[in-house]
């Protein structure tokens, strides 16, 4: 019995299923979703698909012929409820499943507040498509909407519901947003952004309680200072915590909120993986072990796990990305924020369209690019080939920034 | 709901692929839908990823609308080979303009 049972069935698992199938693996493959819906894509939950700009079926991974077609045996409403390792056994409510390979791509789960009125209607978190369903549909009648978190997903909503004409208050626990993703320069620039187009924010604002109505809907979030902000719809976007609900009887080692992982996705058990969110691995890009929150990292870990079950060796090393629009504005990042960098500043932030570049010594690290693309791809491949640039030339708007490595590799 | 639409995919084995598609949502799209193999499409159309390229042989010019300069600067980036008719097809809407269009799988998206 040697089939792969992948436990989660989205951008990760999903992802192992189709490359154990390109890579020649003939065996079962069993793909337990704990979701009724066709696996989809998520990005677009806080974004299109929120906006009204497209509709479910548009957000599709693969269609519903793809996993019969390809021998895969997609479970939808079946999650997996236990692991056993000695037998070797996946429990879910239909029975129990032998594995050979054991997958665990089981993501994140939205953190949430446990403040008194926690339980009032109107107050959401955003992580699936039933979550993004009943967002939308409230939504709708929604005129006073505060955001608690000024991550992504809190400031792509924003956009959205300004855009709607609603009122937005932003609510962010540090002093500025996005702290430990983004350059100061790039957050100051996002915030600005959107308290132009009419967001507004307050800053080291921590929520004590919400107010309710008498039938129980939200009415209002109340802050450490007292103060009361009006709300009929509040969104809670303080980040995503790896569901290791299963984890235990396996005696996987953890690491930075994560299962450890190494560079083909396996953990510190014999034949058990770990993929996508919920796995932690040292990132040679961060210089450090982490967890990624992105569909780059998801898949490219799910190729580099298929191909090594399917006796392959293709460990991780692709530069990471990751990208968020809000408004116009389209935000992409290349590499991962590390300690005692120097920053290069490309173009001009007032014109909308600018990078701002990360060096260690005269090597690129990481890139926020702002409507910049070719900046964007550019530094994908200067951060992978690790070559030296010249800042000078980097620095300069009107100078392709692949050029920057061409001259200084001559000189 | 306004008409389905016809359109192509040749599969980098030469093989034929005819689709009906909802006008309005991108070729890629259409091309997921309809479960034809070889779009990957990684990013799911935030044009970020350039695993959706496809070849548009048999399109006069203009048929497909014009090409941002982000979709340039990605295409740059497409595994396979890019030609004059290279497109991301994420990027391409489909109306009536596209009816019977061929878009050409390439043989490797990463
Ligand atoms: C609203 C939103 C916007 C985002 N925007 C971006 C973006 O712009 N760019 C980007 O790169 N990333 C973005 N992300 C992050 C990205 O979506 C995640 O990194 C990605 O989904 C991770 O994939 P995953 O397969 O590891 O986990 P998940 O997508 O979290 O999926 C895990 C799946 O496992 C299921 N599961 C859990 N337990 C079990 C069980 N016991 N049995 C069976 N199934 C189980 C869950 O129900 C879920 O379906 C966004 C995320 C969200 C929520
Ligand atoms: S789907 Fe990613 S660029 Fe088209």
């Amino acid at each position: 019995m040697s089939a792969v049972v992948i436990v989660g069935a989205s951008h990760a698992g999903v992802q192992a299923a189709a490359s154990l199938r390109q890579k020649g693996w003939q065996e079962g493959i069993v793909l337990l979703s704990a979701e009724g819906d066709y696996p989809y894509h998520r990005p677009p939950l806080s974004k299109a698909y929120i906006a009204g700009e497209k509709d479910e079926e548009q957000l599709l991974l693969r269609a519903p012929d793809f996993y019969r077609d390809q021998g895969i045996d997609l479970r939808l409403n079946e999650p997996a409820l236990s692991i056993d390792p000695h037998a070797r056994q996946v429990v879910t409510a239909s029975g129990r499943l032998d594995y050979g390979k054991l997958v665990l791509a089981t993501g994140s789960k939205a953190r949430t507040l446990p403040l008194p009125g926690a339980e009032a209607r109107g107050i959401h978190t955003l992580r699936s498509i039933a979550d993004a369903r009943h967002l939308r549909s409230s939504m709708q009648d929604a005129e006073n909407i505060v955001i608690i978190g000024g991550g992504f997903i809190g400031l792509e909503f924003a956009s959205t519901a300004v855009k709607q004409g609603k009122s937005v208050v932003v609510l962010e626990a540090q002093e500025r947003l996005l702290t430990r993703a983004l350059p100061e320069r790039l957050s100051a620039f996002i915030g600005g952004y959107h308290t132009a187009k009419g967001a507004m924010f307050r800053y080291g604002a921590l929520p004590e309680r919400y107010t309710t109505t008498d039938d129980g809907r939200v009415s209002g979030v109340q802050l450490g200072d007292g103060t009361t902000l009006p709300a009929d719809l509040v969104l809670v976007g303080v980040g995503g915590i790896a569901d290791m609900a299963l984890i235990e009887p396996l005696e996987l080692k953890t690491i930075a909120g994560g299962i450890e992982v190494d560079a083909h996705g396996l953990t510190s058990a014999p034949d058990i993986y770990a993929l996508g969110d919920v796995a932690a691995f040292h990132n040679a890009y961060a210089n450090g072990a982490m967890r990624l929150e992105s569909v780059q990292n998801a898949v490219d870990q799910a190729k580099s796990a298929a191909e090594h079950i399917a006796g392959g060796n293709a460990p991780l090393g692709a530069v990471p990305w990751f990208w968020t629009d809000q408004y116009d504005l389209k935000v992409q990042m290349a590499g991962l924020p590390r300690p005692g960098t120097t920053e290069l500043l490309r173009g001009d932030p007032e014109s909308g369209a600018f990078s701002i570049l990360q060096m260690e010594g005269d090597r690129l690290v990481a890139a926020y690019s702002v409507n910049r693309a070719a900046d964007h791809m550019a530094s994908r491949k200067l951060i992978a080939a690790g070559q030296s640039i010249d800042q000078r030339m980097a620095a300069d708007i009107d100078t392709p920034l692949m050029k920057a490595v061409a001259v200084a590799a001559v000189s | 709901m306004s008409e389905a639409i016809t359109i192509k995919f040749e599969t980098s084995g030469g093989e034929q692929i005819e689709v009906q598609a909802r006008p309005g949502v991108s070729v890629m799209e259409a091309a997921v839908m309809n479960n034809v193999g070889g779009i990957e499409a990684e990013c799911g159309g935030a044009c970020i990823c350039a695993t959706c390229h496809v070849y548009c042989d048999n399109l006069e010019d203009g048929t497909v609308g014009e090409m941002s300069s982000e979709e340039d600067d990605m295409l740059d980036m497409a595994s396979a080979e890019r030609r004059p008719t290279s497109r991301l097809s994420c990027q391409l809407r489909v109306s009536e303009k596209l009816k019977d269009a061929v878009f050409i799988i390439p043989e490797n998206q990463f």
